[in-house]
């Protein structure tokens, strides 16, 4: 048991280390790569975001939800509208408070957070499949709000979403100037350490989260409804709270998503922009975050990769030559990626991960197994003593 | 959020009785339990028996909140459990091991078991996802109570095994481990030796039986396995088609006519064939 622990915490360290050492890479990408490069890296990093709750609702939980690209639009234009400046003068008519944008981002997971929880008497009441059905119409009706409230929205043509600042320091502009090794500091490389820390934020959380009390729960009542209520889970309750979480995440993807575009438009948080999120988790393996954050990356920078390096790569025509181009292509490959991982590895990029690093045979050993002929021999502990103080001294085994 | 976690980890001290009064179930007009009435007495060990199909499992699940009776009252101390919630209900005290294994697989056996402590601790969304140390200190005491619970269910080696990859007997122990991880003051256990060997089974009794002596809790038993309900129940009420048949002491139920009758056949009917367990001669007989 000992040896068995000391193994344990040791593959933490090591895999604490891996993930460190992987934000420190990332931290100095921004010195490397270009623009084009750094901006797929800001739409992944929100995409991560996304898919980090919706694995979270629809992996952990077992909550088929198709209403994401519902609440990254809720948190993209709430953000906008908080933090905007009301220009009466332009063609868009769309209002704004003028907020502190942290204040406007804050406001904006929390609107998404309201938003989901006012879908909570259907969320916390339908289960998989029919909550899938049903999260579809916020989509839809989604689509027409954007177009039509056009205080909020700008409409059709949508809204300019306002650069970040953080105490005076702007992420947008070149002020202050900033350069680090010679490298010129502009736009795309200072949102690049807001979106990786706000990525890693979505990360640790997610992970603390289905490690806790909440995650147990949520994932019992994914595997038997029956027995989580049987053991003091409020059913409703829960679905609803995950709902409520699942949008907030989805949320701050959406103002992480309009900071990059700089805009938002209608036109993005379409049906396809939530089967696309599904896509990332199911890639990824449901209900792991660290596989919905391989599958947000993989998904997004894909068509991006593809068309950069369309010339010295073959069958990859030209973009909007008529061929298969690096969109059709990549839209092949999540495809086919999806089939690939559902017959042959249905725990997706996380569970062949694991299974490369040979995680899932060092977990085994007395568990298949466990019956050795002494196990039975020796009597269990027969006392329990009442629960009661007694407890407090002993060591976390959990 | 985590209000007194050390005064949570204390039971209630007194283990009140359980009143099952005239609860009936109608399922599109299938009675599937009639004006069925017992009382599991605080501290016994109470054996629910009877023939499949005989209202055990429609009995079970109108305690623990999954079926509504369509009348009649169930009375736990000063509560009425119908029409509570099951969470409601487990919330009162009452915690169920589910007859077809109804654990998390792919969850640690700790994890499992943990989820028993559910209605015992408060950290919500935020003060796990940001590790508050009120989350952490919860975590720690009531990781303590599971490791002895483990230990005491002969588990204390596996705590960290995925549920799903332990034997059947193991995962058995693990449904019961988690019953008992929400304190309860009554235990409902639905066939917990169904499909074990006989030295399993044994294992199983003489855990059941340590469960109510050094707890001091209720335990309503569902079991098919004779040799184990008359060995360590105090009382027995044994069910038939939705209706109560008897109800005694091991002795006195083992010599009631009815029950004889309900297990074996009466032997009267054309084609009832004693031997076959009773169940197409009981058949002819409800006719």
């Amino acid at each position: 048991m000992s040896d068995g622990r000391t193994a344990l915490l040791r593959r933490l360290r090591i895999g604490t280390l891996v993930r460190i050492l992987l934000v420190v890479v990332l931290a100095a990408l921004p010195l490397y790569l270009d623009n084009s490069l750094l901006q797929t890296g800001l739409f992944s990093m929100a995409a991560v975001v996304g898919a980090i709750g919706l694995t979270i609702l629809t992996g952990a939980a077992g909550q088929l939800s198709l209403a994401h690209a519902f609440f990254l639009a809720v948190g993209a234009y709430s953000y906008s509208y908080f933090a905007g400046l009301p220009d009466p003068s332009k063609a868009s008519k769309a209002h704004g408070l003028g907020l502190p944008p942290v204040l406007a981002m804050v406001l904006a997971v929390a609107m998404a957070g309201v938003v989901g929880l006012l879908f909570s008497p259907i969320a916390g009441r339908l289960r998989g499949i029919y909550l899938g059905v049903a999260s579809l119409s916020l989509v839809f009706i989604g689509s027409f709000v954007y177009e039509n409230a056009r205080g909020l929205t700008g409409g059709f043509n949508g809204r300019a979403a306002t650069d970040f600042s953080l105490f005076g320091f702007q992420f947008a502009a070149d002020h202050p100037p900033l350069s680090i090794l010679n490298v010129p500091y502009g736009r795309f490389e200072r949102l690049w350490y807001l979106f990786l820390f706000l990525a890693v934020l979505a990360y640790v959380f997610g992970t603390n989260v289905l490690r806790g009390r909440m995650g147990r729960a949520m994932q019992t009542m994914r595997d038997s409804e029956v027995a989580a209520a049987t053991m003091g889970v409020d059913i409703r309750r829960t679905k609803a709270g995950v709902f409520a979480l699942s949008s907030m995440y989805a949320g701050l993807a959406g103002v992480m998503v309009a900071l990059a575009f700089t805009r938002v438009t209608p036109d993005y948080f379409i049906l396809p922009l939530s089967i696309s999120y599904l896509a990332m988790v199911v890639i990824g393996g449901l209900g792991s975050v660290g596989g919905a954050t391989l599958g947000a990356v993989f998904v997004t920078a894909l068509p991006t990769l593809l068309s950069r390096y369309s010339d010295s790569l073959p069958f990859v025509a030209a973009p909007a030559s008529g061929g298969y181009d690096a969109g059709k292509i990549s839209a092949a490959l999540f495809g086919l990626a999806i089939v690939l991982f559902v017959l042959f590895e249905p725990g997706g990029l996380s569970a062949l991960g694991k299974r490369l690093t040979g995680r899932v045979r060092r977990h085994t050993p007395g568990g298949v197994r466990g019956h050795k002929p002494d196990d039975r021999a020796v009597e269990p502990q027969r006392t329990l003593p009442r629960s009661g103080n007694t407890t407090r001294t002993q060591e976390d085994p959990v | 959020m985590s209000a007194q976690p050390v005064a949570d980890l204390t039971p209630a001290p007194e283990v009140p009785t359980l009143v099952v009064d005239g609860v009936s179930v109608t399922f599109a007009g299938i009675k599937a339990l009639s004006d069925v009435s017992f009382t599991v007495a605080p501290g016994s060990i109470h054996a629910l028996i009877g023939p499949n199909g005989a209202g055990k499992s429609t009995c079970f699940n109108v305690l623990s909140g999954i079926y509504r009776a369509t009348s009649g009252a169930v009375r736990f101390g000063e509560h009425n459990l119908i029409g509570l919630r099951p969470h409601r209900i487990a919330r009162l005290g009452v915690a169920r091991a589910f007859q077809n294994i109804a654990l998390s697989k792919g969850q640690t056996v700790a994890e499992n078991l943990m989820l028993g402590r559910h209605a015992l601790t408060h950290s919500g969304f935020v003060s796990s996802g940001l590790r508050l140390p009120s989350a952490v200190r919860e975590g720690r005491l009531h990781g303590a109570r599971i490791q002895e619970i483990a230990e005491f269910v002969g588990l204390g080696k596996k705590l960290r095994s995925p549920a799903g990859l332990l034997s059947y007997g193991d995962q058995k122990r693990v449904e019961v481990g988690r019953a008992l991880a929400c304190e309860p003051r009554l235990l409902l256990l639905d066939e917990p030796v169904a499909g074990m060997n006989a030295e399993e089974s044994s294992h199983m009794a003489s855990l059941i039986a340590e469960v109510r002596q050094e707890l001091g809790i209720s335990i309503l038993l569902v079991e098919h396995d004779m040799g184990l309900v008359m060995g360590i129940s105090d009382r027995v009420t044994v069910l038939d088609f939705g209706r109560l048949i008897a109800e005694g002491t091991p002795a006195q139920v083992q010599d009631d006519p009815n029950v004889v009758r309900a297990y074996l056949g009466t032997g009267e009917d054309e084609d009832g064939d004693p031997s076959q367990a009773g169940r197409p001669a009981a058949k002819e007989r409800e006719r």
